[in-house]
């Protein structure tokens, strides 16, 4: 990723939800948007120019632009209408980006449209967060890293956070995931917990 | 047989999908291999090998045509429900409402000042007739004053056009509560067709949010109403039988939800067995 002076940047053209500019590059705040959160964490995670990715839960497409700005393709899967607005006008600059409308939980509704993918990045806070990523993971190819952004007040409102990221770790588990990283996304966004996973061979 | 949006590939042996892009989506709507441990996502190589494109980058751009075009039928198709614009009329109206108490309470703390010998006490002035009689001064106070009653009217008027397309839209519940607070109801719910799949437990406390997850967390006292509470059933209900007077009407609302989703048509005989039961809880003691 690249850094200057402290702060996460991506290199491409400016001005899609009036982010700021440092020596040319966009700024990826870290309180904005929960990728950069996760890496100023200390999550092991490196965008490189020759990865195709998954992005569930694109929204008005700001973080999914700065991962474009980093890989080759992004696949932005997005359900809302009013957010999928946005998302094609981000798309229409950025010619790697293929917006996706279809739900996250039905797959094989838009399965049609994606290739192979080396990463997938979950940010659909729903109840069943965990579930969403199984249900894509057959486009991860093996050995590619799969990204859990989880929300735990979508999941649960009354338990603490670290229990459900506790059972979110036990369920990727069993689905056959290694959890190479976790850790909450503090002091940027409040009960999140970023999961970092291998699909094995 | 594994079928892409470009086409069929069956041992090797590719179909191209037919005619024009409309067509090609069509096609893809009935696409609907399961994604499992057997699926084989797109191969780009496997698509330009077929003959089908020439590299990855015209295939991707003739995918995002596709995709976005796809997209954007869906858009218009989610917008034209009929509720999306209610929707963003009631947002308005409320919002109206909270700008014009806001100008109101700044502009008579302004007249205050003007005329240290005046008081609203013991006048009853409600805050109409204080924006009424504000206009009348000159300056700058009285032209925002004007401009204050003008945004009232507006408001006005705007409530009118929201209580009548909330009847066209939802004829039952507009009759069981009225206009206003079905709408009310509809846009918090997030639509016509979220609020018929809601339980009438949910849509008893919509708009409540705060107390249920305070009380869901630490315990509080469950809230027995939220925007339910605006109607005068629910409100001039005694105090002992609100709760049970808020469940009967959301009970007779989720059905009268369905009905306006599935039929969009009033149901007099549902609406007169609602309002009977409505009134009954409502008189026991």
């Amino acid at each position: 990723m690249k850094v200057i002076r402290g702060t996460i940047v991506s290199e491409g053209e400016g001005g899609v939800y009036g982010e700021r500019m440092l020596k040319g590059c966009r700024v990826w705040d870290p309180h904005r948007s929960k990728l950069p959160a996760a890496i100023h964490n200390g999550a092991p995670l490196d965008l490189s120019s020759d990865m195709r990715v998954l992005y569930l839960g694109a929204a008005n497409g700001t973080t999914v632009s700065h991962v474009a700005d980093y890989v080759e393709t992004v696949y932005a899967v997005e359900f809302a209408p009013r957010p999928m607005q946005d998302l094609i006008e981000v798309a229409r600059r950025r010619p790697n980006i293929v917006p996706i409308m279809g739900d996250a939980n039905r797959p094989e509704v838009y399965g049609c449209f994606v290739e192979e993918v080396d990463m997938i990045y979950q940010d659909v806070a729903q109840p069943n967060q965990a579930d969403i990523l199984r249900k894509n993971l057959p486009f991860l190819k093996k050995g590619g890293l799969a990204v859990l952004m989880l929300k735990a007040r979508s999941v649960d409102v009354r338990r603490p956070s670290e229990e459900i990221a506790e059972e979110t770790r036990t369920l990727l588990r069993e689905i056959g995931l290694t959890i190479t990283w976790s850790g909450t996304l503090e002091p940027f966004h409040k009960d999140h917990t970023c999961m970092l996973c291998i699909k094995e061979e | 047989m594994r079928s892409y949006w470009f086409g069929d590939i069956d041992d090797g042996v590719c179909t191209p999908a037919q005619g024009d892009e409309d067509r090609i989506l069509e096609r893809c709507d009935t696409i609907r291999g399961k994604v499992d441990t057997g699926f084989v996502p797109v191969s780009v190589k496997e698509a330009c090998d077929c003959g089908f494109f020439a590299d990855r980058e015209e295939y991707l751009a003739k995918l995002r045509d596709v995709t976005i075009r796809d997209a954007r039928r869906k858009i218009v198709a989610a917008f034209s429900e009929g509720d999306a614009e209610l929707i963003q009329m009631v947002r308005m109206l409320d919002e109206i409402d909270e700008v014009v108490n806001l100008l109101t309470e700044k502009a008579v703390e302004w007249y205050l000042v003007k005329n240290p010998g005046f008081s609203r006490k013991y006048k009853s002035m409600s805050a109409k007739r204080m924006v009424g009689v504000m206009k009348k001064e000159k300056g700058p106070l009285g032209r925002i004053c004007a401009e204050i009653d003008a945004l009232s009217e507006h408001r006005v008027i705007l409530m009118r056009d929201v209580s009548k397309r909330t009847d066209a839209l939802m004829p039952n519940c507009s009759t069981l509560v009225g206009g206003l607070v079905a709408a009310r109801l509809m846009e918090r719910a997030g639509g016509l067709s979220v609020l018929a799949g809601m339980p009438a437990s949910t849509i008893q406390v919509l708009g409540a949010e705060g107390a249920l997850f305070s009380h869901l967390r630490a315990g509080s006292p469950p809230p027995k109403h939220g925007i339910i509470f605006q109607h005068r059933r629910v409100h001039n209900a005694p105090r002992n039988v609100r709760g049970k007077v808020s469940r009967a009407v959301a009970g007779k609302l989720a059905i009268a939800a369905k009905i306006d989703y599935y039929r969009g048509e009033a149901d007099l005989a549902f609406l007169e067995r609602a309002q009977d039961r409505i009134d009954a809880v409502g008189e026991k003691e």
